[in-house]
């Protein structure tokens, strides 16, 4: 007569568990869905039926109530057909109550009885593990994603009919291919781009290669300013060449994200930092995440623990800009609905690039009057420019100029300096120099003598604000990490004022 | 405003016809001329078209607005320019900026550090010396003239300031400089030949100038484009036979092309502060202008190639440190030094060598 069995929605980009409830009684036929269902699974009646009437079994003509708890939780997509047609089997005693014991089950139903793959499995595994469910039945596609998932058994599902079989032990589970330990096939599609730009393409800006170097080491935000067509974007685009691999945990993170956002990870766990470069028209829903019913994460949350790229600044709407303060801020994005309040993890590296006024030359070749230059600045708003710890003007390369250094000679110091960063800050709130609080400044990048003097006379040759000297104190100890110097020099401290030029 | 100013019948009915709505140059001349004078003119104006006299002679009165009526005692232009302004209207304690030998400095307003600097140095170099420094008080080097020359502060021999700008006399166009206004309306004096409450208007900028050049003795530029304001009030004071000087500049400077095009079209090089003296016709003291910069030490290795590298030009960092081909630490060091000694300094992402 009833039925329960364990499954999983989303809220966000997290998994939550939920118990799928039948009940089947007397009465004129009919089949009711409460506990806060959206469209998809309201229409899952007509894909349940159908799928168990092709795998051959019984629809009960009889009135089947399908509960999902918590009664509060808003439930989305198609995922929980699986559970409900094995809840509607166990019910009519088509299948033995005992055989689910422990299980959770996801899958969509096709009208054949067959299981199809469903987005965000590694969220829902994930979320089920730490409930202590021990076993998970996915759809065979999604299983070698749920295994990235330590301490719980995933089991493949191909029909429900097979999967019946299974579950009573007449078949032998069908076996699934887990990702290999390490190809080199990237996890998150924007690796090949990365494979085949270098920073040896770059030639001459030593500066504004230390200024990459940087940033990609102590995740500090970037700003390019300069003419069209010196290698702003260039630069940029070549940030992801160097920068520090992803930890477990964090790769974890992002493959979930991304998971969710239906780009199902073909490679296993996301390997390379993911690198986002939306284009200026992208609305502020699109950035920092939204939408009604089931809110979409946004770029900012795809770019979580990589880097978030945009390209012509200034052309980006400024309701956008601002709306990037807050996750840039609390490195999450808190997105409100009426039914409820979800968390996006928004962890990025912002890197920017701009030209300088209209005319895009600035400098002393700039032919724009000081008014048009003001207009043109004054669409980036200070609050968003005192986030970036690095402003660089970049100009033309020299005649003269080679080819630089290559990537992977960078890559090894911004790893080194990485690791410097993660024993010195061992239990801390913090990892990256970058996120190094205000508060904690002074004991944690101590400046003496010449160190301190060349600080103070930073700040006094431009008059910066206490957060300005605070981006050159941080700045100043990446360089030094780079540098693998236990203290912080004069000339880490004055490379580091170098790195912070007064533009736009 | 704590002076008061009595002004002549004349001048009251003339400020009044100037103050009248769409009033032009052309028109006022015409009302100006008129048989009976300007007195008649209004009255004939009254008569046709109810103008409120009472209302605006108060407000003159109550600004204290001073008027220069062309014809009568105390207009500052010379009556050989054809196209003077018919009547001038003034505010400012220091009516006196008008007794003085007065100097135009001009220039763009996308000036570069260094132009700044230089109109700086000479408004003060020469209202040091008794000269009236005459300017539009837009942003950039006129700006940057008024500052010098009010820096020596008011009165006594200092030269004060004359502001000649192109909107009504209530109005403070560019906002950003009111407090400048302010400072000229106290040691020098603004004046417009339009009423009050015209606001700022493109068309009316040029139109100006030919006031500021009519109005100062020797004309300078610092800095100018090829196509802007400054080369108007150049080609005015040329049109007028008055000197014109110009600073000459880099041919990669498109802040200097305007001046350089005056230098090859027969216009005085400004070297020297000197010089402006010299073309009004005064000896030239024992001041120190830009000529002699301050003393400072020699730099020495990295430094001095660092700066060698900069070559009088402004480099970004990237160019200093490809040039010398030195890592950016030691770039940072060397421009530090440089920097602190008042060989260079930073702005808009660049190193500026003074």
């Amino acid at each position: 007569m009833l039925a329960s069995v364990t499954s999983a929605t989303l809220v966000g980009v997290e998994g939550r568990p939920v118990t799928v409830e039948v009940h089947c009684s007397v009465g004129l036929p009919a089949y009711h869905v409460v506990g806060l269902p959206d469209t998809a699974v309201r229409e899952s009646q007509a894909r349940v039926r159908a799928a168990l009437l092709s795998s051959q079994f019984d629809w009960p003509q009889k009135r089947i109530t399908v509960n999902l708890a918590p009664a509060g939780l808003r439930k989305t997509g198609a995922g929980f057909e699986l559970a409900v047609a094995l809840g509607v089997l166990v019910a009519e005693e088509q299948l033995a109550a005992d055989v689910l014991d422990g299980v959770a089950v996801l899958g969509e139903l096709g009208l054949d009885g067959s299981v199809r793959a469903v987005p965000g499995v590694l969220a829902f595994t994930d979320a089920l593990a730490t409930t202590g469910t021990k076993t998970v039945v996915v759809p065979e596609e999604n299983a070698a994603e749920a295994a990235l998932v330590d301490g719980i058994d995933v089991r493949a599902a191909r029909s429900l009919v097979e999967l019946c079989d299974c579950l009573t032990g007449a078949l032998p589970w069908p076996d699934w291919t887990p990702f290999e330990a390490d190809t080199s096939e990237a996890g998150d599609g924007d690796g090949d781009d990365a494979e085949s730009v270098d920073l040896a393409d770059v030639r001459g800006l030593a500066n504004a290669r230390r200024a990459l170097e940087v940033a990609a080491a102590g995740g500090h935000h970037l700003l390019l300013t300069g003419p069209p067509g010196v290698g702003k974007t260039m630069l940029a685009r070549r940030l992801p060449t160097i920068l520090a691999p992803l930890e477990r945990h964090e790769a974890l993170e992002v493959t979930r994200v991304h998971s969710v956002a239906g780009r199902s990870p073909r490679g296993g766990l996301a390997r390379h930092r993911p690198f986002r470069a939306p284009h200026h028209t992208a609305s502020v829903g699109a950035l920092v995440g939204g939408g009604s019913g089931r809110p979409q994460p946004g770029e900012v949350t795809l770019a979580h623990h990589g880097i978030l790229f945009l390209d012509e600044l200034g052309e980006f709407p400024p309701r956008a800009l601002d709306a990037l303060r807050q996750p840039l801020e609390e490195r999450a994005v808190r997105i409100a609905r009426v039914p409820l309040s979800l968390r996006f993890p928004a962890d990025f590296q912002l890197v920017a690039c701009t030209n300088p006024c209209p005319c895009g030359r600035g400098g002393p070749t700039c032919q724009c009057n000081e008014i048009q230059r003001l207009r043109y600045r004054r669409r980036l708003s200070a609050p968003l420019l005192d986030r970036f710890d690095l402003r660089l003007a970049v100009r033309p390369p020299e005649p003269s100029d080679g080819p630089g250094e290559p990537s992977a000679v960078v890559r090894e110091r911004v790893a080194a300096a990485a690791v410097r960063q993660g024993r010195r800050y061992d239990g801390c709130r913090w990892h990256t120099n970058a996120h190094i609080p205000a508060g904690a400044l002074h004991r944690s990048v101590p400046l003496r003598g010449d160190a301190a003097d060349a600080w103070r006379w930073s700040i006094d040759e431009r008059d910066l604000t206490g957060r300005g000297a605070a981006h050159i104190r941080r700045v100043a100890r990446t360089i030094a990490d780079l540098d693998d110097a236990a203290d912080v020099t004069e000339a880490h401290v004055l490379a580091a004022a170098l790195l912070r030029d007064d533009v736009p | 405003m704590t002076t008061t100013v009595e002004l002549s019948t004349v001048e009251r009915a003339a400020g009044v016809l100037a103050n009248l709505s769409g009033m032009t140059p052309k028109r006022l001349r015409e009302l100006l001329d008129r048989p009976g004078g300007p007195r008649a003119a209004l009255d004939a104006q009254v008569r046709a078209h109810a103008v409120d006299e009472a209302a605006v002679a108060a407000l003159l009165a109550r600004r204290a607005t001073r008027v220069y009526v062309d014809g009568e005692a105390g207009y500052p232009i010379d009556d050989t320019i054809e196209d003077r302004p018919p009547a001038l209207l003034a505010e400012g304690d220091v009516p006196e900026v008008f007794d003085r030998p007065r100097v135009a400095i001009v220039g763009t307003r996308s000036c570069t550090p260094h132009g700044r600097r230089d109109a700086h140095d000479l408004g003060a170099f020469l209202a040091q010396a008794g000269i009236a420094v005459v300017s539009g008080l837009a942003i950039g080097i006129d700006g940057a003239a008024h500052e010098g020359a009010l820096a020596n502060g008011s009165g006594g021999s200092a030269g004060g300031a004359i502001g000649v700008v192109a909107t009504g006399l209530d109005i403070v166009y560019p906002r950003r400089h009111v407090t400048l206004f302010e400072r000229v309306r106290t040691a020098g004096l603004l004046v417009s030949e339009t009423g009050f409450g015209v606001g700022p208007h493109a068309g009316r900028f040029p139109v100006r100038n030919r006031i500021i050049a009519a109005l100062a003795d020797v004309t300078v530029v610092i800095e100018a484009t090829l196509t802007g304001g400054a080369r108007i009030t150049a080609d005015r004071a040329l049109d007028y036979g008055r000197p014109v000087l110009a600073v000459p500049g880099s041919r990669r400077n498109p802040a200097a092309a305007g001046c350089n095009a005056l230098l090859a079209d027969g216009a005085h090089p400004l070297l020297d502060p000197d010089d402006v003296l010299i073309a009004l016709g005064m000896s030239p003291g024992g001041r120190r202008g830009w000529g002699a910069p301050p003393p400072r030490p020699v730099p020495i290795g990295d430094p001095a190639a660092v700066l060698r590298a900069c070559g009088g030009e402004p480099a970004t960092t990237d160019q200093l440190a490809s040039r010398t081909a030195l890592p950016p630490d030691r770039v940072g060091l060397a421009l530090r030094d440089l920097s602190k000694a008042g060989h260079v300094e930073r702005s808009d992402g660049f190193w500026w060598p003074r």
